[in-house]
């Protein structure tokens, strides 16, 4: 019994431990230290795994190394948390068509290529890169280390020692999760501190969850299935849930001083624009037609570029229902009228006209594509195609 | 953050059922090869050395200073058993830029390609239907491998992999409690490999895996040890060096 009672007032602590990092009122910026060496056995130990990893993220191919892109996404953290502390960190564009960005104990930060195409200024990639600049600076991939190694002796004890510790071992695999989302509320809290320092507008971190909504739901329809936005989190959320850090980073945005300045709207879309054909080719091949025709939607609010009519197009004639190749049809010929459509708008069009049974626009639509680009890499079936 | 939350998460949920598995068979040789003493030329990449504690539970605390002492132990052993290999073993100089990339491509390869031979071809019972004739040893990472720099004038290149959990007190005290209710624990995780690679074919001509190394490579006799059992089997070494080896197990 006294091993029971002990196992409770040590989870207790645990737990409280875990909800006083995740205080109610936005916390002032902690002092920072410049070229931070790690202190203790603990800490060293994990700054040496992460630099053997950053040795290999380094040399892989999965990161996109285009200075221009780089200088960009560097530049936003910088001006989000400041000249001094952007030192510290090493930032990798990884090509990933998903909504994340990482951090790693020794300043290796990455970001997605999917949170490139979902973001829309400035502010709001700072906000990513503030939060996770905060991970750094609060050091919480130490404190989860500590946390998870003695919440798992504790565990180990527990199983050797208390005849029926199952609902001990389910406790404490809980306090683990809970653990982790009091650390990125943290880090959301300091992030959105970061931005309100800067000259971007700090609601911008709550902009971005209301989006993330947005798509989860439509990726839910588009399956089938019921949107489901809750505010409490489930037991195994390694994050808070998406309603409740839109609602707690509006209300610290709200409390906070913020400067006037710009979101960098132009800005950022001048800069990704390069990058935009192939960040969309990337979405529309995840499988997820609600969720792509959602985003495809909210980047297409100040009117339908031909990239995005073009990536909605492939999105309506991979999909293939015949209702949707008449409308991938229709946007290959809308960007195609717009001047400026590469040559596979000519080759969608031919397709998605081929399975329509319209046979001879298909032919004259993908005979232009084999001129336009006489040596792309499926010419020879497409003139077979043609030739049928 | 994510990955490593799901590699604890994994770690927590493994932790307490790790036992592991003897490994039935510790060397494999592509049939026939044999390196005659003072033919080659061997580069020797840079070592994958991870050194640290076994914490109560199980998980790894990685420890920097003693992985930096293995680092260097492990270094001066393996430039001492030059000698026992016959042939030269030179370090290999790593290139920077896109060259970069294509070498931690074929290290990552060498890895896969060395653990699906450790559980493919050296447990018998779990051999796939394609490795299964006796005597068999077919692996290979391809041919380009050679097309990496500053590869040109050498014939072999010989990976080296140790990993190294030493069991805390805790995790030994927890041990003999355990033990008293009959359940099995173990302490420490001491496994390694090196292999073999023929720069000209590509192929694996030799590996060499053990999941339960002895020698502390914290300290130069027990790095002198762990290079010894790392090189055991290795084709190319004189008669009499293996017999010695074989002796200080």
């Amino acid at each position: 019994m006294i091993v029971r009672r002990l196992m409770a007032a040590m989870l207790a602590a645990t737990a409280v431990a875990g909800a006083g990092s995740a205080a109610e009122k936005v916390p002032p910026l902690p002092p920072y230290v410049a070229a931070y060496e790690p202190t203790n056995v603990d800490e060293r130990g994990a700054w040496m795994i992460a630099d053997e990893d950053e040795r290999r993220l380094r040399d892989s191919a999965d990161v996109m190394r285009d200075p221009a892109l780089n200088a960009f996404v560097r530049g936003v953290l910088c001006r989000t948390v400041g000249e001094d502390r952007c030192k510290g960190v090493r930032l990798y564009i990884v090509h990933v068509p998903a909504f994340n960005a990482t951090m790693r104990p020794n300043g290796m930060m990455t970001i997605w290529s999917g949170a490139l195409l979902r973001l829309r200024s400035e502010a709001e990639l700072g906000a990513v890169l503030g939060h996770e600049f905060g991970h750094f600076e609060l050091r919480h991939g130490l404190a989860d280390f500590r946390n998870r190694r003695s919440g798992t002796d504790l565990m180990a004890w527990a199983s050797v020692l208390v005849a029926n510790s199952a609902a001990f071992q389910v406790d404490m695999v809980g306090g683990f999760y809970a653990f982790d989302r009091a650390q990125e509320k943290a880090a959301d809290m300091i992030g959105v501190r970061y931005l309100a320092a800067s000259h971007y507008p700090s609601h911008a971190a709550a902009d971005i969850w209301d989006r993330m909504m947005g798509e989860a739901d439509a990726t839910a329809i588009g399956r089938h299935r019921k949107p489901d936005q809750r505010y409490a989190a489930g037991f195994f959320a390694s994050h808070p849930t998406n309603l409740a850090r839109a609602t707690y980073l509006r209300s610290a945005a709200a409390e906070l001083p913020d400067a006037d300045g710009s979101a960098g709207v132009d800005g950022y879309r001048a800069a990704i624009a390069p990058w935009l054909p192939m960040l969309l080719d990337d979405q529309i091949r995840l499988n997820d037609f609600g969720g792509s025709e959602y985003l495809l939607g909210q980047l297409a609010v100040g009117g339908w570029a031909t990239p995005l009519l073009f990536a909605r197009a492939e999105l309506y004639r991979m999909r293939g229902h015949p209702r949707d190749l008449v409308s991938a049809a229709g946007f290959y010929q809308e960007a195609i009228a717009r001047g400026d459509a590469g040559a596979e708008a000519y080759r969608g069009l031919g397709l998605a006209l081929m399975r329509s049974q319209q046979v001879e626009p298909a032919k004259t639509a993908l005979r232009e594509y084999l001129r336009r680009k006489p040596d792309a890499n499926d010419a020879s079936i497409i003139a077979t195609l043609v030739a049928s | 953050m994510r990955f490593v939350r799901t590699m604890l998460a994994v770690m927590a949920a493994t932790m307490l059922a790790v036992v592991p598995v003897q490994a039935q068979e510790k060397t494999g040789v592509k049939p026939g090869f044999t390196l005659q003493p003072g033919t080659a030329r061997i580069v020797l990449l840079r070592p994958s050395i991870r050194v640290g504690a076994q914490s109560t539970a199980g998980m790894f605390e990685p420890n920097a200073d003693w992985t930096q002492q293995a680092r260097e132990n492990i270094g001066r052993a393996l430039a001492k058993a030059q000698g026992q290999l016959g042939n030269t073993v030179v370090d290999y100089v790593e290139p920077v830029g896109a060259d970069a990339a294509a070498l931690a491509e074929y290290q990552a390869l060498f890895d896969a390609v060395a653990q699906s031979v450790i559980e493919f071809q050296f447990f018998p019972g779990n051999r796939l239907p394609t490795k299964k004739r006796k005597d068999q040893f077919a692996w290979s990472l391809g041919a380009d491998v050679a097309r990496l720099p500053g590869l040109s004038g050498a014939d072999y290149a010989l990976f080296v992999t140790t990993e190294d959990h030493f069991g805390s007190t805790g995790r030994k005290v927890l041990q003999v409690f355990a033990a008293l209710a009959r359940v099995p624990v173990t302490a420490g995780v001491h496994k390694g490999f090196a292999g073999l690679v023929d720069l000209h074919t590509g192929e694996l001509v030799w590996l060499n895996a053990d999941l339960q190394m002895g020698g502390d490579v914290r300290e130069a006799d027990g790095a002198d040890k762990r290079v010894r059992q790392l090189l055991e089997g290795f084709p190319g070494r004189p008669a009499a060096a293996t017999v010695v080896a074989s002796a200080g197990r």
